[in-house]
């Protein structure tokens, strides 16, 4: 029996969790160095947008981007190993957590804050130059939003009409800045107004709003009407990257934030308030967390880059035929 | 306990304390007593108020200075290093944090436009007394931040650039920074960063009262007579390592620390080849146009052709940052490929 609408909403969202807890245990196995960003606690977003999306679109994520990658269709195994820094990985293992590329699925992203946009922006001019009817999706935190790529990137899309939607994840928080003391507009999205482009603001912990908003937004860029900024409101339930300190709000707070606001507890409610039984559900989540499993002890055994081969891919002649 | 024992003891306690000091909090205290004695300081940047730095190195600065003199910034690195411009020609002096160097690509303009150029624009009559303190060096982070870029700000004219390598010269190379007239990039390392004074080999002990060391002063931190090793910042540590093994294997090894890329003290450097006849320099920066060769030429320049029996250069050999350790670890020189390099000097002519 294939998943109702709910149920693969629920699905993707615990998808998109066993694959970040997959990480976190792969980091605890030392199989990934350096920052990781994980998204645990934003997953209503990443399976609210993978509906609209379309092979062609495009989508220019951050460095907190695994959902994203995920909802754009980049195959999971490479992704993983590709965080896992391995020669099997979507990019060979050089790229690393923050900089998984993959041009089949037009899916890229950065590890600077606010470069996202002015890339989707590109896709944006290529797809309406060639009469093509696909969208480009740049993806930003909130602290992204103060950026001036941002701005630039929003002045040129809205002149042009050029079909961009940008996606908003606003958890509040830019590593410790909070956006209520820098932001001089209570949202992002009413900032569009100044654009002549279209604002909308989601509850970004309700999969169901997220994925009708971004759907209304992908509609509206695709139809030629100019870009979009979608701002979905969500918490981040770990620290900025794993091992922040987090100094900067209480244990308690954190708390306070994974058990008001978990979008899957909060879907999962609303599907069995609508006569769900709780044991598929939870087949559901049992299903994802043992598929991810595998996943990573299959993922372990590939091999690392061979050193010798540290300077290969600068050029397109060190590349493969 | 005798008396005098009791007194001794107390001071190493005291010195023990101050060799549990993280880095960034010898850092930090280098700026609140600069910020202490000088009203214009004024600090800049992201995270740098309320949660201290994301290593600490503003720590307690906002509780004690207040929120206009450190100020948290959102990600708007363009607009608050044009900032520090302003404040500059307002009559303040801006410390500016980007909080990896990696991020200067989009800011550079104003730092190398305006902030760098403008006091010979003016025909010296408009001083930048700016820091723009950040942090670069490689911790496994991969291509975007992991660079150290000390190589950039160099080749663009006007810009003072340090990256010292151990507590006791952050503390007093940050103090004159924060008193230089000019724009200083002050590049510490993230490597670094991690550490407690007494993880250091070299120079762990900071006095605790204010003090500058010049800018632009190399410093020899192991004597050696076979090679002579010029390199900055965290590889210090590495080279020091590096050394102590050449020493097992009977090869002397006089390494310096360049601690500042401008000025860049040449002569310190040169002295010490003219002994050895041979230069190694080691640089955690990309290897082409940039350090290793300037340094060596100018040493070469000093000395004359044929003065050096030997001269070698290791740096990351053109190639953005790998995420993959395995790469990593044969791109980013390390005291085992220093080691490596040392030998094979060694047994060259
Ligand atoms: C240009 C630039 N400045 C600073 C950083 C360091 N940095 C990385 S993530 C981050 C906070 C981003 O906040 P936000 O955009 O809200 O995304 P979130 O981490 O909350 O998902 C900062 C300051 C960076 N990567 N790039």
């Amino acid at each position: 029996m294939s998943d109702t609408v709910q149920q693969t909403r629920f699905r993707r969202m615990l998808a998109m969790r066993a694959f970040d807890e997959a990480c976190l245990d792969a980091l605890r196995r030392k199989a990934i160095h350096g920052e990781l960003h994980v998204g645990l606690g934003q997953e209503a977003i990443g399976a609210g947008m993978a509906e609209a999306l379309r092979p062609e679109d495009a989508v220019v994520s951050t460095h907190r981007n695994h959902f994203h990658a995920l909802a754009k269709g980049v195959d999971r195994r490479a992704l993983l190993a590709e965080i896992c820094e391995r020669e099997g990985g979507l990019c060979r293992g050089r790229g690393g957590h923050m900089h998984p590329f993959d041009p089949d699925t037009n899916f890229s992203a950065t590890g600077i804050v606010g470069a996202s946009l002015p890339v989707a922006l590109g896709y944006a001019h290529a797809f309406a130059m060639r009469g093509e009817s696909a969208v480009a999706v740049g993806v930003t935190g909130d602290g992204g939003s103060h950026t001036g790529g941002f701005h630039e990137a929003m002045v040129m899309a809205a002149a042009r009409k050029l079909p961009m939607v940008v996606l908003v994840e606003n958890n509040a928080l830019a590593i410790s800045v909070q956006f209520s003391e820098v932001s001089p507009t209570d949202t992002v999205a009413e900032r569009a107004a100044a654009y002549g482009a279209r604002g909308l603001h989601v509850d970004g912990t309700d999969v169901d709003a997220v994925a009708d908003s971004f759907a209304t937004a992908m509609a509206h860029a695709r139809d030629g009407c100019g870009p979009v900024i979608v701002e979905a409101t969500c918490h981040r339930f770990r620290g900025h990257f794993e091992g922040d300190p987090e100094g900067y709000r209480p244990r308690a707070e954190r708390q306070r934030l994974r058990d008001s606001f978990d979008p899957i507890t909060l879907y999962r409610a609303r599907l069995e308030a609508g006569g769900a039984d709780p044991a598929a559900l939870d087949a559901i989540a049992a299903e994802e967390k043992a598929a991810m499993k595998a996943l990573l002890a299959e993922v372990l055994e590939m091999d690392m880059p061979d050193p010798a081969e540290a300077l290969r891919y600068r050029f397109t002649e060190e590349a493969p035929a | 306990m005798s008396a005098p024992d009791r007194i001794n003891d107390r001071i190493n306690d005291r010195i023990n304390d101050r060799l549990a000091m993280p880095l960034p909090a010898t850092i930090a205290e280098a700026i609140a007593l600069e910020m202490e004695r000088d009203p214009a300081i004024v600090c800049v940047g992201e995270d740098i108020g309320r949660a201290g730095g994301v290593f600490g190195t503003t720590r307690g600065l906002q509780e004690r200075f207040g929120r206009d003199r450190v100020l948290d910034a959102p990600i708007a690195e363009m607009g608050f290093t044009g900032m520090g411009v302003g404040l500059a020609q307002a009559g303040m002096r801006p410390l500016i944090e980007i909080m990896f160097v990696d991020f200067v690509g989009v800011c550079l303009e104003q730092m190398y436009n305006a902030a760098a150029k403008i006091p010979y624009m003016s025909g010296g009559r408009q001083r930048m007394p700016i820091v723009f303190k950040t942090a670069g060096g490689c911790i496994g982070s991969a291509a975007q931040h992991s660079q150290c870029l000390w190589g950039l700000f160099a080749h663009l004219p006007g810009f003072k650039v340090v990256a010292p390598c151990n507590p006791h010269d952050h503390k007093g190379l940050m103090a004159a920074a924060l008193r230089s007239d000019d724009p200083v990039v002050f590049i510490e390392h993230k490597a670094l960063l991690l550490q407690k004074g007494r993880d250091f080999r070299h120079h762990p002990d900071v006095p605790a009262e204010a003090y500058t060391l010049p800018i632009g002063q190399a410093a020899v931190v192991r004597e050696g007579s076979d090679v002579t090793l010029a390199t900055l910042s965290a590889t210090v540590e590495h080279a020091l390592a590096a050394a102590e093994e050449l020493a097992g294997e009977g090869v002397s090894v006089e390494v310096i620390d360049l601690r500042s890329v401008v000025p860049l003290d040449t002569a310190t450097v040169a002295e010490s080849a003219a002994r050895t006849g041979r230069l190694l320099v080691v640089d955690e920066d990309y290897l082409s146009f940039g350090l290793s060769a300037e340094l060596t030429l100018r040493v070469i320049e000093a000395l004359g052709h044929g003065a050096l029996r030997q001269t070698a250069r290791l740096a990351v050999p053109d190639v953005p940052i790998p995420a993959a350790l395995s790469l990593e670890r044969a791109v980013v020189p390390n005291a085992a490929l220093i080691a490596e390099r040392l030998r094979a000097m060694a047994k060259g002519a």
